[in-house]
């Protein structure tokens, strides 16, 4: 097939791909706007580069504060299940015990309940262990997930089983096998469970809202979300906002892109 | 309760590893004795609360008071999350709204027998705020501020289309007139804004129409009496003559903003925005008493308490505090501050001197007129409906009277479940 | 790789020991599945149970919860504001079906052999999935603008009225379900490439040479083959389309003219449970959106066997 006779092709991807980028570039536009020029029509093409809209957010968020706590969130919870959720789901896939297919269920009842069912009696939990506002109280229930477990059990059932056998009857216990064995070769399952856990985490809200409300303890995203209650309706303002607290995500997935697509790849074929 | 117990041993044996286990018990070592204290608002308050809790340590060096800020948003869920756990802060601030259910349901201290013990004057206080955080004969809460409603205007906005400033003197048919001639289509400009916002907007003409929300015993709605109705239609009445935004507008463009960037030339609004008026930049604008409707002047008058935990583990040191936060002392720092009115009496004075610029005696004046704000036990159970039922109403192609009377029901439905 | 391969070929000569090891195996799943199942059950388990019993009582904010058998639910059902949510809560969940046909149009486009540029639009496609929520509803939120947003702004140089397209109530559920819609292309149209890649060359050959046209195969053999994915990704969707709560507690903000047709079941879980304090009654709201997703659910898979092909 001639490239020349693609051009229909690229004319309907390039206008979807317009439709998917449009709301970014007028994020980007207003955020350089000022209130006056955002409320203006016929829209204002060129802003004035209204710095003072970024300056805004960072004089009344502790922007880099939060920035650390989104960090350090996200890497205690997606380390956390990759170890956790891969654990069990060899085991699970794997290995043979009175009540594992109940026991497996009863966890994946989980994925049918929303979420904001679990906040009082989490709360309770983590206020009881005077985690409030603290790093700790943030990550700890996200250290678990069913949906994880679930994506690694089907990975491991993928695996050829003669390898492992082949270990154990060397005389390596299941632990070792997982550790040694197993592991290196779910790589690809444990990449796409990290990207999906890094991207949910990053933009996790609900739960950092209720658990931790004190600005210097925040994440990013629930720094956002106060910055709306204080400039309601100020665009230039909550566009730069959002523009800071979106962008470190998007450059990640920017230098990780392949990953992130097989990641996500992977969860839908199985 | 003994699932609730295991859980937290596993919890704990869990995470035990990964930061030890830490005790969120306040009483520690050497009869320190540490508060919660929470509140939602930072960005006005926030130095006036953190100068208060200084002054008190000076004074009281066996109790740390920590402070505990939540975006007003979350508060509520945060504090019901926490108490339904059985621990909520020692000390918080406290909205007429939300007084009845959460003194019915007992997570509040009664704090009659010790007012009297200490011979503490709650005559200090407006009445009315008194009178809001009492309930079955007990007193909850020790009024912190009030607030009142005041009608903003856009000087710049009235000297260009050569309309005198309001003054005590006017009335709905001065709004109305100068609305009209305020009004500019060309430069987006509308004469006031006819949000549908209960405490700054429709209460206050509902009350100066000679209606009510809720009648005294708390058992009825007003909204199916003919002078209710007749205060909601003053602003219905502007909306369809094109001198306000549309609802749908407002939603999309906070009125605030608006009246802040000259699009609005009049707007309701509280004493608790003073502050923010008073700092925007190119905003030329002042404010004046209410009108007055067909039955006289009137204006909500509301305002915060603070309250304590009914499960504090420290009632006398919680009581402690809370004595000091209604001093005349905290209510200066307050003052100062120049963010709220604060409720102590003969303090008025320094909150009306803090922003020069501004009339904001006009507030205070008003005090003779000011009606307490509309609650009952359950106030959120008819509050989320109402809002619902009048933003509709006053949305386009809609009759007032018949949303209003439908609401009635729908309200005396939910009054007649508090027990 | 010879350890492996020698112990390999003793596995397969010795199935005996095989089993005398698996027997052994429990103690070891045990231990394994302990911290998953510790934290999973006292973070999220636990509370389904705490709630499915606190659905039979009268548990209000801080009082004790009494046991009020199932006047809870005799009140659910009975609710119009329920039924009300309900329905727009099966919108959402149909509506974000609409998604798919478009995701596979993206997917089915970027696969086409030989075009460039596939990895750049990839990217930009895929960038929607990778923002922030929060940061989501807050710039649609803006383009959806009554009087400055540029969704009106684009309908008025075609001519066409715009609207307050969030606080309006006829549109406001739309909307949001084009935001939702917006968010998932991406991810959906990842899944089905990947779904694309697997079939195999030959069959495309062996249609074509039984004269079937590039349309003809798309439905004979691309769309069979890719059943599959479709399912996953409509049960996915389902699943979220009713939980969908997120986009309504960000977007509308207080007095809002359309809140009470856009509310949703969980958001109204929301309100009753944290603003209303009837958290018995938000219990058993949350189960009985339990019981619909699970039978929701559980018909997908039975009704999948019709139409999803397993090469």
């Amino acid at each position: 097939m001639r490239n020349g006779r693609l051009w229909p092709v690229h004319l309907v991807l390039a206008v979807g791909a317009a439709a998917m980028v449009m709301p970014f570039f007028w994020q980007v536009l207003t955020s350089l706007k000022t209130f006056t020029e955002a409320t203006r029509t016929p829209p204002v093409w060129i802003p004035s580069f209204e710095w003072s809209n970024f300056a805004t957010v960072l004089d009344e968020t502790p922007f880099l504060q939060q920035f650390g706590n989104t960090v350090v969130m996200t890497a205690g919870r997606t380390l956390a299940q990759l170890l956790f959720c891969s654990l069990a789901a060899y085991a699970f896939a794997r290995l043979r015990f009175p009540g594992r297919d109940v026991i497996f269920i009863a966890l994946l009842s989980v994925l049918m309940v929303p979420g904001q069912l679990f906040l009082i009696p989490q709360y309770q939990i983590v206020q009881s262990l005077g985690w409030l506002n603290t790093l700790p109280g943030l990550i700890a229930p996200g250290m678990f997930s069913a949906f994880g477990t679930f994506m690694m059990r089907q990975f491991f059932m993928t695996l050829p089983a003669e390898v492992e056998e082949a270990a154990r009857l060397d005389g390596a216990n299941p632990l070792r096998v997982f550790w040694s064995v197993m592991l290196p070769l779910a790589r690809p399952g444990l990449m796409a469970l990290g990207v999906l856990t890094v991207l949910w985490s990053w933009n996790d809200l609900m739960w950092p809202l209720i658990v931790n409300t004190d600005p210097e303890s925040m994440p990013l995203s629930a720094g956002l979300s106060a910055l709306q209650g204080e400039h309601m309706t100020d665009y230039p303002v909550l566009m730069a906002g959002s523009l800071m607290a979106s962008a470190p995500i998007v450059v990640l997935f920017v230098v990780m892109q392949r990953q992130l697509i097989e990641g996500i790849a992977f969860t839908g074929s199985k | 309760m003994t699932g609730k117990v295991w859980a937290l041993v596993c919890a704990g044996a869990l995470v035990a590893g990964l930061a030890g286990c830490s005790s969120s018990d306040g009483a520690g070592s050497g009869g320190k004795v540490t508060l919660t204290y929470a509140y939602w608002d930072e960005e006005n308050q926030g130095a006036a609360m953190r100068k208060i809790v200084e002054e008190f340590t000076k004074t009281h060096p066996e109790i740390e008071v920590k402070l505990q800020f939540t975006p007003n948003k979350e508060y509520w869920t945060k504090l019901q999350t926490a108490a339904a756990g059985g621990t909520a802060p020692d000390v918080f601030w406290m909205n007429g709204p939300r007084i009845g259910l959460y003194a019915s349901q007992g997570a509040l201290l009664p704090l009659s027998d010790r007012i009297a013990k200490d011979k503490l004057d709650l005559g200090k206080y407006p009445k009315s705020l008194v009178d809001l955080y009492t309930l079955d004969g007990k007193q909850y809460g020790i009024p912190k501020d009030f607030d009142t409603i005041g009608l903003w205007y856009n000087k710049d906005l009235f000297d260009a289309a050569g309309v005198k400033y309001p003054d005590a003197s006017w009335t709905w048919d001065d709004v109305r007139d100068a609305a009209k001639k305020l009004t500019d289509p060309a430069k987006g400009v509308h004469g006031i804004g006819a949000m549908a916002w209960p405490q700054e907007l429709y209460y206050n003409t509902i009350f100066q129409a000679g209606g009510y929300v809720i009648s005294d015993d708390r058992k009825k709605s007003g909204y199916d009496d003919p002078a209710t109705i007749e205060g909601l239609k003053f602003w219905k009445d502007l909306l369809d003559r094109k001198l306000s935004p549309t609802v749908q507008q407002m939603t999309d463009n906070d009125p605030i903003e608006m009246f802040k960037s000259g699009k609005l030339a009049m707007w309701y609004d509280g004493s608790y925005d003073a502050a923010q008026y008073n700092k925007t930049e190119g905003l030329n604008a002042d404010v004046a008493p209410l009108p007055a409707g067909p039955k006289g002047k009137a204006t909500v008058i509301h305002g915060l308490a603070n309250v304590i935990y009914a499960k504090t583990k420290h009632p006398e040191q919680a009581w402690e505090f809370l004595r000091f936060l209604g001093s005349e002392q905290a209510n200066r720092i307050q003052a100062e501050s120049g963010a709220v009115i604060p409720a102590y009496e003969g303090l008025q004075d320094s909150w009306v001197k803090s922003m020069p610029k501004l009339n904001l005696q006009a507030f205070i004046d008003q005090l003779p007129d000011a009606r307490p704000y509309p609650v009952s036990k359950n106030t959120a159970a008819w509050a989320r409906p109402e809002t619902d039922a009048i933003t509709k109403a006053f949305s386009e192609g809609q009759d007032v009277e018949a949303v209003a009377r439908a609401f009635a029901a729908t309200m005396n439905a939910a009054l007649s479940q508090e027990k | 790789m010879s350890t492996v391969g020698r112990a390999a070929a003793r596995a397969a000569a010795r199935p005996a020991t095989r089993r005398r090891l698996r027997d052994r195996d429990w103690v070891w799943g045990y231990a394994m599945i302990a911290p998953l199942v510790l934290g999973l059950g006292v973070f999220y388990l636990w509370p389904v149970v705490q709630s499915v019993y606190y659905s039979f009582t009268e548990w209000t904010l801080f009082g004790d919860a009494t046991w009020i058998g199932l006047r809870n639910y005799a009140e659910v059902f009975t609710d119009p504001a329920n039924a009300r949510a309900l329905r727009n809560t099966f919108v959402y969940g149909a509506l974000s079906l609409l998604g798919i046909p478009l995701s596979i149009a993206v997917a089915a486009l970027l696969g086409t052999r030989g075009l460039k540029l596939v990895s750049l639009y990839r990217t930009l496609y895929f960038l929607p999935v990778v923002t922030m929520p929060a940061a989501v509803a807050m710039i649609w939120t803006w383009l959806y603008n009554g009087d400055y947003g540029l969704v009106d702004y684009l309908l008025s140089l075609v001519g066409v009225q715009g609207t307050s397209w969030i606080a309006n109530p006829s549109t406001a559920l739309y909307a949001l379900v084009a935001v939702g819609v917006w968010t998932q292309i991406g991810y959906n149209a990842v899944i089905f490439m990947a779904g694309l890649q697997a079939i195999p060359r030959h069959l495309y050959e062996a249609a074509s040479i039984d004269g079937a046209g590039r349309v003809r195969q798309f439905f004979r053999v691309t769309l069979p083959l890719l059943s599959p994915s479709v399912f996953f990704v409509s049960v996915l969707s389902v699943i979220n389309g009713l939980q969908m709560f997120d986009l309504v507690y960000l977007m509308l903000r207080r007095g809002n003219p359309a809140r009470e047709d856009t509310q949703t079941v969980v958001s109204l879980f929301f309100t009753r449970a944290f603003e209303e304090g009837a958290k018995g009654y938000a219990a058993a709201m949350a189960v009985v959106l339990m019981a619909i997703t699970l039978l929701l659910t559980v018909v997908q898979f039975r009704v999948q066997k019709r139409w999803v092909h397993y090469a």
